[in-house]
């Protein structure tokens, strides 16, 4: 037969899963669950003000899919976002004095963790508002295309935001142009409180990218390695200019939909939680780590002490970052030019 | 005389995996399974069957798609399993099936769920309706008549033995570890993990055999099919060994992809005859990785006859009809 | 750039000004784009963009969906990486099904991130009644968005502004919301060629007067401009102001007047009760009671959506006769 160009070697095929990816994942990981269990005891001792949406055991979605990205790429993040941040390099002394609400947070803090942003970095923001990323994250999509970047955008939302009609009308939009998004389904089984089967007739909502004219692909979210093979076709796809993506990752949130407690709720059996832990996306991939020698026992241990450290090294940053000072209040409401107002 | 029980097996995880990716798949939506089960469970009312047990799962497939069904007299039990939400529900329902002596089990999945229920119940009588586009085992069947067929054997008007033929599996023992099964294909692959499952990344394959290898199939059979096709009725498999600078067949191991697969040897494998596979690597049962070889860990593998007893619908209702099965007299209540 | 009274001015519609503004703007600056319903192989339901699929192709005109969140949203994150969105929302009416991403996304980017974000977004849409066209495609919405801080929002009185306000808009590195009217669309005025810009957040005295000051939003300068002319028979010598920006607002100018005129009217076509006519009522007498010799007046529609008889519709718009009662009223009060 005669040998047609396979979609081989034109640097849009996911990387290869080496040693040193792997051992990047499991870092992101590992920084991701002591950034959200610090950042819950800080905020149970009244420590840090407000509300906090906490990531931890949907650790290996952010992981998965960040390690494909670069500081070119845009995520669009949601109220649960610090790991989203952590895994696509945020800093950890920034995130943490803006949880404090300082000066010297990523948002100087005026955002707090529902907004926090590294625009740099291409993260266009956690959000308050549930489905209110999917349109942001065509337009930065759109704005690659039409710039000819090459770049993605990944669109994190959740089982609850897409019910939201933002989703759908992203959703058809982005297919509808062939734009280069990836829209990434957090289903952790519930929209706040209220579990998927009272928030929605279907299970996957991945089966929902079929009206939209795309492909819904549907992952185990506390597979590391699953999350990132798949997310990363997902994103060669878009990067080849196949078009958008619904992935959903079939995870779960250990804690509450605000603060820590997380067991003992009415909202669900504490044996669904210890179900779910026995899968533990670090556990997971660490003893699949150790069991190919990719790390020793002690090397993971050596790291999450590194982590912790870092971890702790920040929120000492965070503490010693000054509180903002009034005349701040009313600054950056607009962007003053040069020339304008 | 009452029909037996038929037992209902809807994979709601099927036709969703990174083959939608990288194989031009679409999503197999449940909202279609549902409706392919609703014209399973008329078709099994049209034949005279009263009770059906069925796999329960999270998203309510089979019980959801009777909810605004008028089932008369049939009555509609799920089978009593520990929901996992894995492969390994599929495999406790199959074995209850078995136990509950169904007559018939309708299968909707891939290739991976009739396996799974043939772990469960190895020569189960099944009728597997395909609802993923990379399948070799299940077929495309209209609901209605798979359901239709299904009653025909459980109430008797069509015998098992009549319309099925039983397929090849093939054995696999792992040293140190519990048995495997598979009804298509195992390969070796050079490969560390599980991860997304699906195999469609031909440099890995080192090892393959295959209890059916088919021209007209896709997946890893289809390389075997290209080079020496042996279909389900040939008492023998294929075994294919992977890499050298040599021979090349180039075989769409993914839909809409004929890609270059290297190999160095291959030769039937006579029923019952043992290889012996040796890790490190992964090994892929129907299309999907799914156990770990650790380094000099050994496989033992070997084709049998002595799978699922798989009917032909088209062989069942030929006989009814043959049989006026459906043919009543005016003014006849039924056709008993 | 500011302004300028150009020699090369000619006459030209308020629509073909806008789609003037538009085209001039993308010819200098590939990173505009222009999207919204019908805006590219249509030419605007309005014709304000028509031709401009030909000239800019259908990478930089683009026809979206009936999606206004969508639409928006796309705008906030295209902007936010780089790009100069032109995007429009056909009816003012429509940003009922858009406010999160104007209020929530676009308006507070910026803030919420600490200053990091830059978000030079256009959104424009056609507001007002006087077609029949009932209460969900006729509305004054004004007053919401000037709410809203982060949100600055511009009201052209005629072609010229409607070009000159539409170029700074796009040009503004904040999210700017250009509330067209339709009841313009075919009215005439001296535009100058050349791409000129008109400073956001400067009023314009449109009318110098000596003893009563008419603040009039958008299409009801003109109005007030006639209103103008019947009180000058009364003796009045009437100054009409033309805020043009309303967010933010040019309190200085207002004030200014105030200190010659000492009593005021504000107009609007939006409903009276928490229109924009009470912010600069309330600004007149925070910064300007001292000058003050009689109580505010305010014209706006009564508390009612926008009816779709011509004959209700006619009696609920301001117009002229109405500024000048209120006008009389107010001096009236006075004496």
């Amino acid at each position: 037969m005669p040998r047609r160009k396979s979609k081989v070697a034109d640097g849009t095929n996911p990387p290869a899963l080496t040693d040193d990816v792997l051992r990047d994942i499991f870092e992101r990981m590992v920084r991701i669950r002591s950034f959200e269990e610090e950042a819950g005891k800080l905020m149970e001792s009244g420590r840090i003000p407000g509300a906090l949406h906490l990531y931890v055991g949907e650790e290996a979605v952010a992981a998965g899919v960040m390690v494909h990205l670069t500081d070119d790429d845009q995520i669009t993040s949601t109220h649960r976002g610090h790991g989203h941040l952590v895994a696509k390099g945020g800093d950890l002394g920034r995130m943490y004095a803006e949880l404090f609400g300082k000066a010297g947070g990523y948002c100087k803090g005026k955002g707090g963790s529902m907004h926090i942003s590294d625009v740099e970095k291409g993260m266009l923001g956690a959000n308050g508002i549930v489905g209110a990323g999917p349109p942001i994250a065509i337009g930065a999509a759109f704005s690659n295309k039409y710039r000819g970047t090459g770049n993605v955008t990944v669109c994190f939302f959740g089982d609850g935001a897409s019910n939201e009609g933002t989703f759908h009308e992203a959703a058809n939009m982005a297919a509808l142009y062939g734009l280069p998004v990836i829209f990434l389904c957090e289903n952790n089984g519930f929209g706040e409180y209220t579990r998927q089967d009272r928030h929605q007739a279907i299970r996957d909502v991945a089966d929902r990218a079929a009206g939209y004219g795309m492909p819904g692909v549907v992952v185990d979210g506390m597979d590391a390695v699953a999350v990132y093979e798949t997310a990363g076709e997902a994103i060669a796809r878009a990067r080849r200019g196949e078009g958008p993506t619904l992935v959903e990752a079939k995870t779960y949130r250990y804690f509450d939909h605000v603060g820590v407690r997380g067991m003992g709720v009415v909202y669900r059996d504490d044996s669904e939680v210890l179900e779910w832990r026995k899968r533990d996306p670090i556990d997971l991939l660490g003893s699949r780590l150790e069991e190919l020698g990719v790390m020793t026992r002690e090397q993971m241990d050596t790291l999450q002490e590194r982590v912790l450290f870092e971890v702790r090294e920040a929120i000492a940053f965070a503490e010693a970052s000054p509180d903002p000072t009034p005349d701040q209040l009313l600054e950056d409401v607009y962007t003053v030019t040069a020339g304008a107002r | 005389m009452p029909a037996a029980s038929v037992g209902i097996i809807a994979n709601p995880a099927s036709g969703k995996d990174i083959r939608r990716l990288v194989a031009h798949a679409s999503v197999f939506d449940n909202g279609e399974k549902s409706n392919i089960i609703r014209r399973v469970l008329l078709g099994l009312m049209e034949a005279g069957v009263e009770n059906v047990l069925y796999m329960p799962d999270p998203n309510h497939l089979v019980d959801g798609a009777a909810e605004r069904l008028d089932l008369g007299s049939l009555s509609l039990e799920s089978v009593p399993i520990p929901g996992a939400a894995s492969a390994i529900d599929t495999e406790r329902a199959a074995a209850a099936m078995s136990d509950a002596a169904c007559a018939v089990v309708i299968t909707l999945g891939g290739d991976g769920t009739n396996r799974a229920v043939a772990r469960g119940w190895r020569d189960v009588p099944l009728i597997a309706i395909s609802t993923g586009t990379n399948n070799v085992f299940p077929v495309m069947v209209e609901g209605t008549l798979a359901g239709v067929a299904a009653g025909l054997v459980a109430r008797g008007a069509v015998s098992l033995e009549e319309a099925a033929s039983q397929t090849k599996t093939i054995h696999v023992q792992i040293e140190g570890e519990s048995d495997d099964l598979a009804l298509v294909d195992a390969a070796l692959l050079d490969e560390r993990w599980i991860g997304s499952r699906a195999v469609w990344q031909p440099h890995q394959l080192r090892q393959l055999l295959l209890a059916r290898a088919e021209p007209a199939s896709l997946g890893l059979s289809a390389i075997g099919g290209l080079l020496c096709p042996v279909e389900q009725r040939d008492d023998s498999g294929l075994l294919v060994v992977a890499g050298g600078n040599g021979t090349v067949v180039s075989a769409p191991i993914v839909p809409g992809n004929y890609l270059d697969v290297p190999v160095s040897a291959f030769r039937r494998v006579a029923l019952g005859e043992s290889l012996e596979w040796t890790g490190p690597g992964v090994l892929a049962f129907d299309g999907e990785r799914d156990r770990r070889l650790q380094p000099g860990q050994q496989a033992r593998l070997s084709v049998h006859r002595n799978g699922p007893r798989v009917l032909s619908i088209d062989r069942v209702l030929h006989l009814a009809a043959c049989r006026q099965t459906f043919v009543r007299r005016h003014g006849s209540e039924d056709g008993d | 750039m500011t302004a300028v009274e150009s020699t090369t001015a000619r006459s030209l519609t308020y629509v073909e000004a806008i789609k003037e503004a538009i085209t001039q703007s993308m010819r200098e600056d590939p990173s505009i784009f222009l999207a919204g319903e019908d805006v590219a192989l249509y030419g605007g339901v309005f014709g304000t963009s028509r031709g401009l699929l030909a000239e800019f192709g259908p990478e930089r005109v683009v026809d979206t969906p009936i999606s206004e969140s969508g639409l928006v949203g796309m705008g906030v994150g295209a902007a936010a990486t780089g790009l100069r969105p032109i995007i429009e929302i056909m009816f003012m009416d429509f940003i009922g099904v858009c406010m999160d991403e104007i209020v929530n996304q676009a308006a507070k980017m910026k803030y919420m991130f600490g200053g990091s974000a830059r978000l030079p977004l256009t959104i424009r849409t056609m507001a007002g009644g006087g077609m029949n066209m009932a209460a969900q495609h006729s509305q004054s919405l004004e007053a919401w968005l000037c709410h809203v801080p982060g949100l600055k929002v511009v009201m052209p009185s005629g072609a010229y502004e409607a070009k000159g306000l539409l170029v700074a808009a796009i040009r503004d590195d904040n999210p700017v919301i250009v509330i067209e009217q339709k009841l313009m669309l075919g009215r005439p005025a001296e535009v100058p060629e050349e791409l000129y810009e008109i400073e956001l957040g400067k009023a314009h005295v449109v009318k110098p007067g000596s003893n009563f000051t008419i603040v009039a939003l958008g299409r009801m300068v003109s109005e007030s401009l006639k209103a103008a002319e019947v009180l000058s028979a009364d003796g009045l010598d009437v100054e009409v102001i033309d805020p043009r920006t309303l967010q933010p607002l040019d309190t200085a100018t207002i004030v200014d007047s105030l200190k010659k005129t000492h009593r005021a009217v504000v107009v609007h076509e939006a409903v009276r009760f928490g229109g924009l006519g009470a912010e600069i009522a309330a600004q007149m007498q925070e910064e300007g009671f001292d000058y003050l010799d009689a109580p505010v007046g305010r014209v706006g529609a009564p508390f009612a959506p926008v009816p779709f008889s011509p004959a209700l519709e006619r009696e609920y718009i301001p117009n002229a006769d109405k500024i000048v009662a209120e006008v009389r009223r107010i001096l009236g009060k006075q004496v």
